[in-house]
């Protein structure tokens, strides 16, 4: 896509983050990507490769207020969205807002957390809403979660749901740089952390012009015809369990125009959905055990219905 | 695959393919209690599907089979376990037995042992072809070859069995296609998925099962095989007791007449001679109401170059002297002749034995065995009949037949029925002599109730007497029906006849390169044929040609009383005229017959065929070479159309159109987008070919035009551009 014009204002955006991640411009990209389509991004991998670093330059070029959610095992709901603590003086309830009001938190490690506590998150992040004490807290907008989890440990954790795994608009990997870039890292470690130089791009009503500039990029019906064509062979394809729902097609599509508007588009093309959907929808299916047992992963299954689905060249015949 | 009732199902029709193979076991081998067998098998698919590990599987089968092997060959009790060791010490000495291959010697008891292991391996490998391989084709169709051809060699009739085996194999072979797609397809089967290809299959199968029973069948084309092959290793020709449908040929057995006879074009034998005649091999002279026997059998023995002893043609006759030469292409040992036979010259010295009445000449080697000639020159006498002399003869007279003679050549079956002699006195009623009958009786055949048939013929019931179920039942048939009618009918005249088989004179090929007042004739099988001969005191055997559509080249001047030749008439016509071939004989007759318009219609369509095959042959390659050229040529031809087409219009929206056909083009110039390939980075991979930016251009407003449904006015202009240069790039 490299002869495309990307949008100015994204450019800035990510040409800031790189000032501080070195290599990684398609987490960078897709993470944006989620921000502007008001999805929320799982990132899947170990500690210690740039995610906190990574985010805090998001929200940095956004100007948006950045929080940092350590999920531990002792961790409570009220430690998340707030509590409603006695004023002695004013006699009365006071709503001590948690860290989930805020604009861009990062919920580091969440499968490390009680479900009780998962699940308040995950209610947040649905319905940028919390309620404590029946009072209904509207939360920040922009509003966005960039959730990790570890793969490599799994004693005393609690895995996700596989049902609130698709509150996630986008579930991705980062992976280690490659040795020229790691060598740039060391570099840069010598030197002033350079986060503290970075200026905002927009502030966050620009990002909500953004967010609804997106939402009239064009999606002809032969592209959603084309989005419901994949997600419905998900469900029918051997060794999956349960196959993506209509709240995937859904993000598909969200994704789709997010990336074709980064792209400097107003309409979406075949080749967005082809790229987007291992992301989207690898965490929405459950596989079989058998097909788990064989070495095939999720991705693996979405790669071959792109593979199984033809792609729209036609105008549909109304 | 789970245990369920399609899985079931696979196995049960797994079990049913595979006791087909056991069914005929009992029948033609003398095996006893099949049913043993056969529930192993069924036991064996049992365990399967059961899924019952493999050790009790193993041993629920090996305790099987020892108490059938109990059961078959042993008296005592099953637990008093004595048996066993008996049933080892016999295991053991046939493995002495099988080493030193001596296969008779093997006990019953391996045997059962070693089928049970057979039927073991089979149930393994059809477990294995239905569930791992999901595909059973081999196995079905040798089941198919293995019950058509017991079918056709023994006598197990395999008419039900074949529909069985039809059906079971059609619904597993059915099945089986689903799984493989499934599996091949990667989707997982629901049951509305199964029951869209189950019903349509279990009506497919039904529907050509009804179809094939009720249909209509015809008769085979060719013969049953076995008596066919017998035949032909007994050198061809020799009838199968005239039951079934035989081969047009020469035989030797004459007891059952009648039945159908296909042709067979294979050349008997070639001659180069000055006209073409008839070639006697024999002739019979009983007739037992069912068909011809030789009365008796002396043989006489000569040398090769003597005069032959065959006298048919006595001094009285004008004749005159010939010679042909044979070129034989089947091993026959014995002699085909002209009638007015005299000598034989082989190219090395044999012995001929010649078996009278037959006067069938048998040829030997030095050492006395039979041997086939592949070549010999017969000189022979052609006679040439005075009518006159030929009607002098009317009544018997002792001085002239020995009347042992006249018995046996007017013999006739007791049970003859009487009406065969009427008839034949009320066709000669008006006649006097014997020639005169004889021509009248000839004729008589002529007439437009008989009709000449290779196929649709009788054979008489037990009953039923040949000569007058033809006469007056069927009145079709062909040389066999007419020649021994006419031979009976003139023996219950007091006329002495005889039968007599051979060839026609077969087909002019070419003139002959030595003799040019020679041409060469080939008689074929077709040729085959069988007439009468007349015997007239100081006259000889007189030939006569009853069958319809046949002529005998025989020739008999007729003279005015007064001695002077008033007209020469010949029976037959001039001899290079070709004679009509039996196979033209007989459909003349049904043509006549065909009286209705379609048939009429029909014919007409036949005969413009035939008479303009090669042009039409002619005109439809050059059609279909031309139709050829241009679909190969398509990739030329085609796009130079469409510039064309788009070349004056004007419209944006042409590009949707001229778009997808740029796509055609390239696919038919060799480079394929596959279908989940996106157009731009099918478009950048037409560009590294071409290397040029044209096709991602052309790919960007396509795009725009299709995903976005709209495009930038006037944009028609460089759209043409690029896809004109991109079309053309495709031709160049």
């Amino acid at each position: 896509m490299a002869r495309e014009q990307m949008n100015p204002t994204i450019e800035k955006i990510l040409i800031n983050i790189e000032k501080v991640m070195i290599g990684k411009r398609n987490v960078a990209e897709l993470s944006l990507i989620a921000l502007l389509a008001e999805g929320h991004v799982l990132l899947e991998d170990v500690p210690g490769v740039g995610k906190t670093m990574m985010v805090r330059a998001l929200a940095k070029s956004v100007n948006a207020n950045f929080r940092r959610i350590q999920f531990t095992p002792d961790l409570l709901p009220s430690d998340v969205t707030g509590i409603s603590i006695y004023n002695p003086k004013e006699m009365e309830f006071e709503f001590r807002p948690g860290p989930l009001m805020g604009n861009i938190i990062l919920a580091d490690e969440i499968n490390r957390t009680s479900p009780k506590t998962q699940s308040a998150l995950l209610e947040g992040m649905e319905e940028a809403s919390v309620t404590i004490d029946g009072v209904t807290h509207r939360l920040h907008k922009p509003f966005f979660v960039m959730a990790t989890q570890n793969p490599i440990e799994y004693e005393g954790t609690y895995p996700l749901p596989e049902a609130q795994l698709d509150r996630f608009l986008l579930k991705m990997k980062m992976g280690y740089p490659e040795v020229e870039e790691e060598i740039e890292v060391l570099n840069r470690a010598q030197r002033v952390p350079p986060i503290e130089d970075l200026y905002p791009v927009i502030d966050l009503e620009g990002l909500i012009a953004l967010q609804k500039e997106i939402k009239e990029v064009y999606v002809d019906d032969t592209i959603k015809r084309y989005i419901v064509d994949i997600v419905n062979q998900t469900r029918r394809f051997a060794g999956v369990y349960l196959g993506a729902s209509p709240r995937g097609s859904i993000a598909l599509m969200k994704a789709a125009q997010a990336y074709a508007f980064m792209y400097g588009r107003d309409y979406v093309l075949p080749d967005d959905i082809q790229y987007l959907a291992p992301f989207v929808l690898s965490h929405r299916i459950i596989l079989k055990s058998e097909a788990k047992f064989e070495g095939i992963t999720a991705e693996e299954i979405v790669n071959r219905v792109i593979m199984r689905i033809p792609v729209p060249v036609q105008r549909l015949v109304k | 695959m789970k245990r369920n009732l399609q899985t079931f199902l696979v196995y049960l029709l797994g079990f049913l393919l595979l006791w087909e193979w056991l069914r005929p076991v009992e029948q033609l081998t003398q095996t006893d209690h099949i049913e043993m067998f056969v529930i192993f098998i069924l036991l064996s698919f049992a365990v399967a599907f059961l899924k019952l590990k493999r050790i009790w599987q193993i041993i629920v089968k090996i305790w099987f089979i020892l108490f059938s092997v109990h059961m078959f060959h042993y008296d005592t009790g099953f637990f008093q376990l004595g048996w066993l060791t008996s049933f080892l010490s016999d295991l053991t000495t046939n493995i002495s037995v099988i080493f030193a291959f001596n296969w008779m010697g093997i006990t019953n008891e391996l045997r059962t042992l070693l089928f049970f292991t057979l039927l073991w391996l089979m149930v393994y490998l059809v477990n294995y072809w239905l569930l791992n391989r999901k595909r059973i084709f081999i196995f079905f169709f040798m089941t198919l070859i293995y019950i058509t051809v017991l079918d056709t060699f023994t006598l197990y009739n395999a008419s039900t069995a074949i529909v069985r085996t039809v059906v079971v194999g059609f619904a597993v072979m059915g099945m089986l296609t689903y799984y493989r797609i499934l599996d091949k397809e990667e989707v997982s089967a629901d049951s509305i998925l199964t029951h869209k290809w189950m019903r349509p299959l279990v009506l497919m199968i039904a529907f050509s099962v009804i179809v094939g029973i009720m249909a209509p069948k015809f008769e085979p084309i060719w013969p049953d095989p076995v008596p066919y092959l017998k035949a032909a290793g007994n050198k061809g020709g020799e009838d199968a007791n005239g039951k079934g449908v035989s081969k047009v040929g020469y035989g030797s057995d004459d007891t059952q007449l009648g039945g159908p006879f296909i042709g067979d074009d294979s050349t008997v034998f070639k001659t180069e001679a000055k006209q073409k005649n008839y070639w006697k091999v024999e002739t019979k002279d009983h007739y037992t109401g069912k068909g011809w026997i030789p009365s008796t059998s002396t043989t006489v023995t000569v040398d090769g170059d003597d005069v032959i002893p065959v006298l048919s043609i006595p001094s009285t006759v004008q004749t005159r002297e010939e010679s042909a030469r044979l070129f034989l292409f089947m091993d026959y040992e014995h002699l085909i002749y002209p009638a007015g036979i005299q000598r034989v010259q082989f190219e090395r010295s044999y012995t001929l034995e010649i078996d009278s009445p037959k006067e069938k000449i048998s040829i030997f080697g030095f050492n006395s065995k039979p041997i086939a000639p592949d070549a010999y020159t017969v000189e022979y006498k052609i006679p040439r009949y005075e009518a006159s002399d030929l009607r002098e003869t009317s009544v018997v007279d002792p001085g002239q037949i020995d009347p042992g003679f006249l018995a046996q050549y007017t013999q006739l079956p007791e049970n003859l029925p009487e009406r065969i002699k009427e008839l034949a006195v009320s066709i000669t009623e008006r006649e006097t002599n014997w020639f005169d009958k004889a021509k009248a009786i000839e004729r008589y055949f002529s007439g437009s109730e008989f009709r000449y048939d290779q196929k649709d013929v009788a054979v008489p019931g037990e009953n039923d007497d040949y000569v007058d179920q033809f006469l007056f039942d069927t009145k079709v048939g062909y040389c066999d029906n007419f020649s021994t009618s006419m031979s009976v009918l003139l023996r219950t005249l007091g006329i002495p006849t005889r039968w007599v088989k051979g060839y026609t004179g077969g087909e002019f090929q070419e003139f002959s390169e030595g003799d040019t007042s020679k041409s060469i004739y080939e008689i074929t099988n077709n040729n085959a044929h069988s007439w009468v001969e007349v015997y007239f005191p100081n006259q000889g055997w007189v030939p006569f040609e009853p069958t319809k559509g046949f002529t005998n080249d025989v020739s008999i001047s007729f003279t005015n009383p007064d001695g002077t030749p008033a007209a020469v008439e010949t029976t037959a016509q001039p001899a290079p005229k070709p004679q009509q071939n039996q196979e033209k004989v007989s459909t003349s007759p049904t043509a006549e017959n065909q009286s209705f318009s379609f048939n009429g219609i029909w014919l007409e369509i036949k005969i413009f065929f035939n008479n303009n095959w090669k042009m039409i042959l002619f005109v439809s390659a050059i059609v279909v070479g031309a139709a050829g050229l241009l679909y190969r040529s398509r990739g030329r031809w085609i796009p130079n159309l469409y510039l064309l087409q788009f070349r004056l219009r004007k419209k944006d929206e042409n590009i949707g159109k001229a778009y997808l056909i740029l796509l055609e083009q390239l696919e038919r110039y060799g480079l394929k987008r596959n279908e989940n390939q996106t157009l731009r980075s099918y478009a950048r991979y037409i560009d590294t070919f071409f290397e040029s930016r044209e096709m991602s251009k052309l790919t960007d407003r396509y795009e725009e035009y299709l995903y976005h449904q709209k495009l930038p006015e006037g944009s028609w202009k460089d759209s043409h551009e690029l896809w004109e240069n991109l079309i053309k790039k495709t031709i160049a």
